[in-house]
């Protein structure tokens, strides 16, 4: 029984940390190569793994989707160990006022400031791309580009500020609601556990009591030896 | 279409939100009360009284700034979206 909660535990927990790492905002320094659209037929399988349409547009099966090819820098370990060189493809989609909650209408303009960062290894211009999301090479699914801002070189080392902070509101959060439990329990739920009790005791008591009686009164019936 | 669905689930979600907090604030400022009261009494059991000062206490608290500051509740969810919608786009 405490191996299945335990692993029950484990499984949601890997689930929360797969779902924050897909979600939350990743930095990735690169340099793009360049920028095309294709049109693109969603499968059932893939399709979580897109956003929608541009925020104003309507929803049709199959559209065009933004693509922005780049060589980045292979990083491990949530960015702290840096490698070589990767091709990565970034999609470039409209989250709009859907999950996830980055508001982001602005896909055109990103384009438009992708096409203009674009060089060749040469002559090379390195960017810093945050986006979320993963690519998924089997199933034809991109990250999705949310900004843009160049950088000195292909040394810079992001901070990832949002996530700090977001993890620092997660572990607030997380103790807010402890205490607030522990305070329902102990001004709520067990003042009713007492009283409930107390009932309980009161009416096995009568219940005695009365049973009692009738086992004198057929007692009584019985003959005196 | 999306942003009100958007709005609506939000705010029903944070109206949630508001009454949790509203009710922990609450409960603890009733308990601090109780233990002020039997700081001051030691070994009193004069219960009138003890919940006449409890009950004045929680007037007060009624109409306290701190009261009004779980409002917050509404009001910073909505200015972290406007931050991240100017940042992003």
């Amino acid at each position: 029984m405490r191996n299945l909660r335990r692993a029950v535990r484990i499984t949601l927990f890997l689930i929360l940390g797969l779902w924050l790492h897909y979600v939350l905002p990743g930095q990735d320094v690169a340099r793009i190569t360049g920028t095309e659209i294709i049109r693109t037929d969603f499968t059932s399988v893939n399709r979580i793994f897109y956003a929608q349409a541009d925020a104003g547009a309507s929803e049709l099966e199959t559209r065009d989707l933004r693509l922005i090819n780049t060589q980045r820098k292979r990083t491990y370990l949530f960015g702290l160990i840096r490698g070589g060189e990767q091709t990565m493809v970034y999609r470039n989609e409209d989250t709009g006022w859907i999950y996830p909650p980055y508001f982001k209408f602005d896909s055109s303009d990103l384009q438009a400031e992708a096409q203009d960062a674009q060089s060749t290894a040469a002559n090379p211009e390195w960017v810093v791309i945050t986006h979320y999301g993963w690519r998924i090479r089997w199933l034809t699914v991109f990250p999705n580009a949310v900004s843009i801002r160049p950088v000195d070189g292909p040394d810079y080392r992001p901070i990832p500020w949002f996530n700090i902070g977001f993890f620092v509101f997660l572990i607030v959060a997380g103790l807010f609601v402890r205490a607030m439990w522990r305070q329902f329990r102990e001004r709520t739920l067990e003042p009713i556990g007492e009283r409930v009790d107390d009932r309980i005791d009161r009416t096995s008591a009568t219940i005695a009591e009365r049973r009692g009686r009738v086992r004198r009164w057929l007692d009584s019936w019985k003959s005196k030896r | 279409m999306n942003f009100l669905r958007l709005v609506l689930f939000g705010y029903l979600a944070l109206t949630v939100v508001y009454i949790c907090v509203s009710l922990y604030s609450r409960s603890v400022r009733r308990e601090k009360l109780e233990d002020r009261w039997t700081e001051a009494h030691p070994g009193s059991g004069d219960m009138v009284a003890r919940k006449a000062y409890v009950e004045q206490g929680m007037a007060q608290y009624h109409s306290s700034l701190r009261k009004r500051l779980i409002l917050l509740v509404y009001v910073v969810p909505t200015v972290v979206v406007g931050v991240i919608m100017y940042m992003i786009n």
